[in-house]
């Protein structure tokens, strides 16, 4: 099988393996849909400045629910399957490269529906652009997120408190992402362009790419 | 022994004098005493970017050759980083709240990104211990070493890209914009941080190493013979 054909592989695998658990959907987007709810309640805020929040605690959620769709356990290997890869030959990159894609299918559905969630709940006054801008956003957001929780994943492989572990490398990293993200409906708002934090977001996502696919290797042995 | 005491010596003869040399630069006419800190916190900010690029380096050399020293190496340097990093945040925030009036400000990149590195590598420490294989450990925290270093030119560039509340650079290919006296007690004490994290580190692989023979000595018979794995068997 051809590079490419191995990571689609990875990526249907991992798909179907989540579209039977459901964690993102049934598990990890009602628990950040509560916490949009429980903001509010918890600071006791007007109805106006919950609206002018909305988009900040959206990219908050965004990032802390979003390394729970890297990190799902249903993306995480058993050592039988590992070496079972290992042994029909599966290249490292390709693994790293199909789990990538599976999780930024899923971490972009679980952020659009959270995003919607928000708009209902907050009802915040957001420019006609900002669709469009959402979309690129949150698909940059999701590859370079997905990228890190991939990486931190693997390096925390098989340890016992490795979702908190995971999650406390994954979070100072994806400051570029939140920031990057976040001002771009900022900018929008503004008036300004969003040409800078989205080169932001596609530079700290390419640079997570070549790490993952050149450390692909060591990380194979890491978690072993 | 006497290598560590020396270095430590020479660490303690130059901080003297770059702090004999911060306490008898004129203040500056704006910020007052207060511009003094700078002798610390300048230093401390510079050592932890030299620790964490050492970290980066240690840790490449730990994948490509495989040794013990260059873990030894990684592991320490990410220590004393974290430890001046955590000096310059503490001087940088008692100066900030002397001279902007505010001792942190959410909207400076400077101070977020500088605080996200010190998570970053309390991460790399709080991976190491959780991993009991030496070399599992060796292998996981030299990855993250190599993805961590990313950030620190982000760290040192940020005042660069967004203009907000924290300086520029003050010294710049074209010059320096600080006074002479200032300058000069400024750099001694960049050396003489220097020389002190030479001593940090030497001192702390020696006590890596020392607990790594403690470690060999309580293993039992036995403990050294590995059941194959599929990951060492080659022509897979």
């Amino acid at each position: 099988m051809s590079f490419w054909s191995q990571a689609w592989e990875i990526a249907r695998v991992d798909l179907s393996v989540e579209r039977r658990v459901g964690e993102t959907m049934r598990v990890v987007l009602p628990f950040a849909v509560v916490s949009l709810i429980v903001f509010p309640v918890a600071l006791g805020l007007q109805v106006s400045f919950v609206a002018q929040i909305g988009p900040a605690v959206f990219w908050a959620l965004g990032v802390l629910f979003g390394m729970q769709v890297a990190l799902r356990q249903s993306a995480a290997d058993s050592p039988e399957r590992r070496d079972l890869q290992a042994l029909v030959g599966v290249d490292p990159a390709a693994r790293f490269v199909g789990r990538t894609i599976s999780g930024v299918v899923l971490t972009f559905a679980f952020l659009i529906a959270l995003f919607i969630a928000m708009v209902v709940l907050y009802g915040p006054s957001l420019p006609s652009a900002s669709v469009p801008a959402l979309l690129l956003s949150s698909s940059l957001f999701a590859v370079g997120l997905t990228e890190l929780g991939t990486l931190a994943g693997e390096v925390t492989t098989g340890l016992r408190n490795r979702n908190a572990l995971a999650s406390l490398i994954v979070a100072p990293l994806a400051l570029p992402l939140v920031i990057g993200a976040s001002q771009t409906l900022e900018a929008l708002v503004r008036d300004e362009s969003i040409l800078p934090w989205v080169l932001l977001m596609t530079a700290s996502g390419l640079a997570l790419a070549v790490a993952g696919v050149a450390l692909a290797r060591p990380l194979e042995e890491a978690a072993r | 022994m006497i290598r560590i005491r020396v270095l430590f010596g020479l660490a303690a003869l130059s901080t003297l004098l770059g702090l004999w040399l911060a306490f008898t630069a004129p203040p500056d006419a704006l910020q007052g005493e207060y511009s003094r800190l700078i002798n610390i916190h300048v230093p401390s900010l510079w050592l932890a970017f030299l620790a964490f690029g050492v970290t980066a380096f240690g840790s490449v050399m730990w994948l490509i050759r495989k040794r013990p020293r260059w873990d030894r190496l990684a592991a320490a340097s990410v220590e004393v980083g974290v430890l001046f990093t955590g000096i310059g945040l503490v001087t940088g925030m008692i100066w900030g709240q002397a001279v902007w009036g505010t001792a942190w400000d959410w909207g400076d990149p400077r101070l977020a990104s500088t605080a996200v590195m010190f998570f970053v590598y309390l991460g790399y420490m709080a991976l190491r211990s959780a991993v009991e294989d030496p070399v599992a450990k060796a292998r996981r925290s030299a990855i993250l070493g190599v993805i961590a270093v990313v950030q620190v030119p982000l760290v040192y560039f940020s005042v660069n890209m967004f203009r907000t509340l924290h300086q520029t650079q003050s010294i710049r290919p074209d010059g320096s914009t600080m006074p002479d006296e200032m300058l000069i007690a400024m750099l001694v004490n960049v050396v003489a941080f220097t020389v002190l994290y030479v001593a940090l580190m030497a001192a702390r692989i020696d006590v890596a190493k020392a607990e790594e023979a403690a470690k060999g000595e309580e293993m039992l018979a036995g403990d050294a013979v590995k059941p194959p794995r599929i990951s060492e068997v080659k022509d897979v």
